[in-house]
């Protein structure tokens, strides 16, 4: 019988921008339940801090935030003032996190206690789970643990360290966790499930890029909040490095490195992989297939029909559909022309390789009461119409998260202002290069047309979001640049040298066979392969020459091939490396032979370059990394699909394993008798930081 | 799920109230420093020594803050050749910033203002202000080396009880505590680190003055030598660092590279690019570098005229590739055995030795104690220090002291673990700390207010 029920525990984890908690483990782990931004605000008094923003009001506001105020100061005391939620209005907030380390510890605290007021447990039965961020100080987690068990009476605390929770959700005993975070990457090497070298890098994380951005785009006035936006948007992207800019004449030769096509199955060929499968792919599908619509209509099978003997019959009911579908199609007469003419140009082109894009910028106005402003005038001739996000994607309001860069505002289907066939030309106009495209006659009708059913659009949408402006932006090379000036390759250096703090050599190469990419900064689109490009770019080490005649290969290394060069390693692997899921191999049974039997895997020992089988007199030592590699992310939790919060899954997996199945063996968490005993400084001893 | 031997809450004190409350250890050194509490079994912080200056003059601190090609930093380090602090005002600075980053807060985040102008008074003040709890809640243990001067003894309490206010104080000797770290109390410590190698015999917890032997014949004089190695070889390698690098190609070994480089609108500093060196040797060290296990005496031992028999017969040995971040790689086969013999034997061939040889030190330390405790300490040798970890190094040692001292059991302790030998004197304060007999021992701040910085001379042995 365990000790605490999956019910009555309670994650909480904080972020510098975001916090995420949850009350109970459910039956198949969830994403969080509760997602609040980090940060609170100076209360009444001094020292006090509110979950929310405090407005002064007259007393006719109604009073609706009495319940979620803490600490007993509040509304009630005084009739005239009155605590407002203002969600949006993050004025004068205090962020309790600054790259992840506490910059404030009694508003950190005062933010526990909202989250728990929140989720409200019973705090008796309530084992407590804490995700640390790796930037936290001993005296941290002391001060936290002495909080928690003063004031909610939980029954146990454990804290653990961001990074291993995200091995825990990837069920892997080694791993580079690379965490992107809001002002911040943290690089932590994990090496048997405990941490065996810290890096961070700071000013960076998905500000850093916002930053670059905006300060790119000063000559456009961008804001911040316009950077942000651009960020998220798919046109803005990092490229792989040594992809050459669109519009430039190859700058430079593409810097590539065989070695790493050699050993890792892809990642050179990446960049050419990935241009030309990107994204857009699918709309090409889409407008495929109302060409073939039309086409249906032109070839019929005529022998079959006269024979059929029913030929009138069919002629009036081809006739009959062919109204029909002339009907559906009068609110968009022209998508068979658009779409013709769309084909007719010579090549669709992918984000990458056009040097300018659009960038619809949406402003949050924050009073609705404020000036409608109508949308500024179409930009150029060939403004393409807006592929319009589902609002709520957009929501300012909404963590950042939820507004999901990466996914692609190719949905049309989800899209209830856009009817199915408007799709053909509506999606086929933001691929059209705005620079090169010859306008013919044909164009300049359905500009015209397009224009139109975009005012509509527009007004549909103003009507729907009064609160809301929407202004176009033409985004050049910028929008390629958010990782520049030295960006990637400070993440990259801080990730080669955290793995070379890992103590124990051997170890070092299986750190590197199992990178892990999350936070909510990598959701740039292309951030992930551009990072991995760059590692591999830099710290591969290729299989050397000189190794060929070695007579301490190892010998079920691999058979040199008849031609007498040693085939690099990794193509034995079976499954040639894929971004971003870079093996096919089933996670658990990976970490279950990885951790157990390196011999016995045949993947894992070829990857490991000979590492057991060197001389037995001194430890193995050699150069790492011969390979770099991203982990899987497990697929036994169908609730995940998306692993930029893993380190909530984590905290899941590392709850149930603690409280639950462990039941206290391991020492896994510090109970309240540990507590009365030895005071705050026993969490030390739990280790998991 | 690592929990510790050692409990100091378990022991009584009366010395100092704050029996709940585990000391710092701080261990600096001339390549890092490392820091953490009294009883765990590794340092929480760990820091290089290194630190930069920005052109307007800030000083930024830490391995995360020092890497960057574009800041422009100037590299400084605050310590001096022998492993003693030279540049008093930064050491302070950057030792607060190791604990600081990762144990505790001090209650001034700003360093400027501890300085150590503030008087005690400041302190007093912010004891009795609420908050966060600053450093003087912490007994602190600095380790020193067996040669430091008196001057900088005190100047090492002053920092401690007035800058940083802590309740209690001691000043150990850095061979002491890696004995300690051992468990011994008498023991002869060979310790290689960074900047300086000695050897310190030990008798029940108190070094022997007269034994203390040191050389710069350490990590730092192998990395010079690898240099030596590096531009002597065939065809000469270039020591290009990894930020200089933004592209490489895979050459065939020994094949000129053919990697596009990274310009700089302000090329970084020298002392950059030579920290950023150093992290290319350190690897070096760490995977190709091997010591010659001394089985048929040094490496260079003649047989006949002008050929060497143990490095001839290396020669036919596989050697090991390594790549340099510009992508040029080659086999190093018995050169990689050359580089540290210079710390055993005197004749090297790269260049004149800069100092007395290991072997030499162990015999004029040997010879410098008395006679009865001698079986004691070849019984007892402790190794500790990084450039200890280099392969075949405490093979070698054991060889080299069979053969000076055969008859007598000579018996070389040297931890397993990486993290133990890295950490040595930092895990001996760390049980030292621990110890609930050692919390008589603390220099008070009491004691230090009546008897000002000389008691650290006189109770500090």
């Amino acid at each position: 019988m365990p000790q605490f029920r999956d019910d009555h525990i309670l994650l909480i984890a904080p972020g510098s921008q975001t916090t995420l908690a949850q009350l109970g483990l459910p039956e198949s782990y969830t994403p969080a339940a509760l997602r609040i931004p980090t940060r609170m605000f100076p209360g009444l008094e001094e020292n006090t801090y509110e979950p929310y923003k405090i407005r002064t009001r007259k007393k006719e506001i109604v009073s609706n935030a009495g319940d979620t105020e803490m600490g007993g100061t509040g509304a009630s005391e005084e009739d005239v003032e009155e605590l407002i939620e203002l969600p949006d209005d993050d004025e004068g907030a205090i962020y309790p996190l600054k790259e992840g380390r506490i910059v404030s510890m009694p508003a950190f605290l005062a933010f526990l206690n909202h989250v728990f007021v929140m989720l409200s447990p019973t705090t008796i039965h309530t084992p407590v789970m804490i995700i640390a961020q790796p930037a936290w100080t001993a005296k941290n987690l002391e001060d936290i643990t002495g909080y928690v068990f003063e004031k909610f009476k939980t029954p146990a605390l454990s804290i653990t360290d961001s990074a291993l929770a995200v091995a825990y959700a990837y069920g892997v005993t080694n791993a580079t966790v690379i965490d992107v975070g809001f002002e911040k990457v943290d690089v932590t090497a994990v090496t048997d499930y405990l941490i065996s070298g810290r890096g961070s890098v700071p000013h960076s994380g998905g500000e850093g890029m916002t930053r670059r951005l905006q300060e790119l785009l000063k000559a456009k006035d961008f804001t911040r909040d316009m950077a942000e936006q651009l960020k998220k948007n798919p046109i803005c992207e990092i490229l792989i490095p040594g992809t050459p800019l669109p519009g430039i004449e190859a700058p430079e030769q593409e810097v590539t490195n065989p070695a790493a096509a050699a050993t890792t199955g892809a990642l050179s060929s990446g960049p050419g992989v990935r241009i030309t499968e990107a994204p857009r792919e699918v709309e090409v599908a889409e407008e495929d297939f109302v060409d073939d619509k039309v086409d249906d209509d032109g070839v019929l099978d005529v022998a079959s029909i006269v024979t059929s003997g029913k030929t009138q019959e069919f002629l009036a009911k081809k006739e009959r559909e062919k109204q029909e579908r002339s009907l559906a199609r009068k609110a968009a007469k022209d998508a068979r022309e658009a779409a013709e003419a769309a084909a007719a140009r010579p090549v669709r082109l992918p984000n990458s390789k056009r040097p300018r894009a659009v960038f619809h910028f949406e402003e949050h106005i924050q009073e609705h009461a404020a000036k409608r402003l109508k949308t500024p005038e179409p930009m150029s001739a060939i403004e393409p119409p807006s592929v319009i996000e589902p609002m709520s994607a957009i929501e300012p309001a909404s963590a950042i998260e939820e507004t999901a860069p990466i996914e692609l505002p190719v949905q049309p289907p989800a899209d209830p202002l856009i009817e199915g066939k408007d799709d053909g030309s509506a999606i086929v106009s933001p691929l059209v290069s705005s620079s090169d495209a010859p306008i013919t006659s044909i164009d300049d009708r359905r500009e015209q047309v397009k224009a139109a059913r975009k005012e509509e659009k527009r007004k549909a949408r103003e009507e729907e979001h009064p609160d809301r402006i929407r202004r176009d932006y033409e985004i050049g090379l910028e929008r390629f640049q958010a990782a520049g000036n030295g960006y990637l390759e400070a993440i990259a250096d801080t990730v080669y040298r955290t793995v070379l703090k890992v103590d124990e050599i051997k170890h070092r190469q299986d750190a590197w066979d199992s990178l892990i990419f999350c936070g909510q900064g990598c959701k740039v689109r292309g951030f992930k392969d551009a990072l991995l490009a760059t590692l591999n770019n830099h710290y591969l080490v290729s299989p050397s020459s000189a190794t060929m005649f070695m007579s301490e290969l190892p010998s079920n290394l691999a058979t040199p091939s008849g031609t007498g060069s040693i085939t690099p390693n990794a193509s034995f692997s079976g499954t040639p490396h894929q971004l971003p899921h870079p093996s096919s191999v089933n996670p658990l049974l990976f970490a279950a032979t990885t951790s157990q039997n390196q011999g016995l895997n045949p993947n894992q020992s070829l990857s490991q370059n000979g590492h057991f089988f060197q001389q037995n007199n001194h430890s193995s030592h050699s150069q790492s990394p011969s390979s770099i590699k991203v982990a899987t992310p497990p697929t036994y939790f169908p609730e995940w699909k998306n692993f930029d919060e893993a380190v909530f899954l984590g905290a899941q997996v590392a709850a149930k394993l603690y409280f639950i199945v462990d039941g206290g063996v391991s020492k896994a968490y510090l109970s309240r008798g540990e507590f009365n005993e030895e005071g705050p400084s026993a969490i030390h001893q739990i280790g998991l930081v | 799920m690592a929990s510790q031997a050692l409990n100091s809450s378990t022991q009584p004190t009366d010395v100092y109230g704050g029996d709940e409350v585990s000391a710092i250890i701080l261990d600096p050194g001339y390549s890092s420093i490392r820091a953490g509490f009294a009883g765990e079994d590794a340092p929480k912080s760990f820091a290089p020594s290194d630190y930069g200056v920005t052109t307007e003059g800030t000083f930024l601190f830490g391995d995360d803050a020092i890497h960057d090609p574009n800041a422009n930093l100037e590299i400084r380090n605050p310590m001096g050749k022998d492993g003693t602090v030279e540049d008093w005002d930064i050491a302070t600075q950057l030792w607060e910033h190791a604990i600081t980053s990762r144990l505790t807060n001090f209650k001034q985040a700003d360093p400027r203002k501890n300085g150590l102008n503030d008087d005690l008074s400041d302190a007093v003040l912010e004891m009795e202000t609420d908050g966060d709890k600053p450093l003087e809640e912490h007994p602190l243990l600095m380790t020193e080396t067996a040669w430091n001067s008196t001057k900088n003894r005190e100047k090492s309490i002053e920092v401690a009880m007035e800058s940083w206010g802590c309740p209690a104080f001691w000043l150990a000797r850095n061979s002491v505590l890696a004995a300690f770290g051992a468990g011994k109390a008498t023991a002869m410590v060979i310790d290689v680190g960074a900047s300086t190698a000695s050897v310190v015999c030990v008798h029940d917890g108190l070094i022997l003055k007269k034994s203390v032997q040191k050389s710069p014949l350490a990590g730092n004089w192998v990395s010079q030598q690898i240099r030596i190695l590096f531009e002597k070889a065939e065809p000469k390698v270039n020591l290009v660092p990894h930020f200089m690098v933004a592209g490489k190609t895979a050459v065939d070994s020994g094949a000129p590279a053919q990697a596009t480089v990274r310009n700089f609108k302000i090329p970084p500093t020298a002392s950059f690019r030579a920290l950023e060196e150093e992290r290319i040797i350190t690897e070096f060290k760490e995977s190709v570098v091997q010591v010659w296990n001394g089985a048929n005496g040094h490496l260079y031992q003649e047989i006949s005229q002008g050929g060497y028999k143990n490095f001839d017969s290396l020669r036919s040995q596989p050697g090991r590739t390594y790549e340099m971040p510009d992508g040029s790689n080659q086999m190093w086969g018995a050169e990689r055995y050359t580089v540290a013999e210079g710390m055993f034997v005197a004749s090297n061939t790269n260049e004149q030795n800069a100092g007395p040889t290991l072997i030499d030190m162990i015999k004029a330390s040997f010879n410098a104690t008395d006679m009865d405790i001698r079986p004691h300490l070849l019984a007892n040798v402790v190794v500790t220090g990084a450039t200890t970890l280099m392969n075949g190094f405490v093979d070698r040692l054991n060889s080299e002291m069979t053969t000076m001292y055969p008859g007598v059991k000579v018996k070389i302790q040297a931890a397993g673990l990486t993290a133990e030998r890295r950490f040595g004197s930092w895990m001996g304060g760390s049980v030292l700390g621990s110890l609930g007999t050692f919390h008589q021992m603390w220099i008070s701040k009491a004691e230090y207010e009546e008897h000002g910085a000389s008691i650290v001379e006189k109770r500090c042995k």
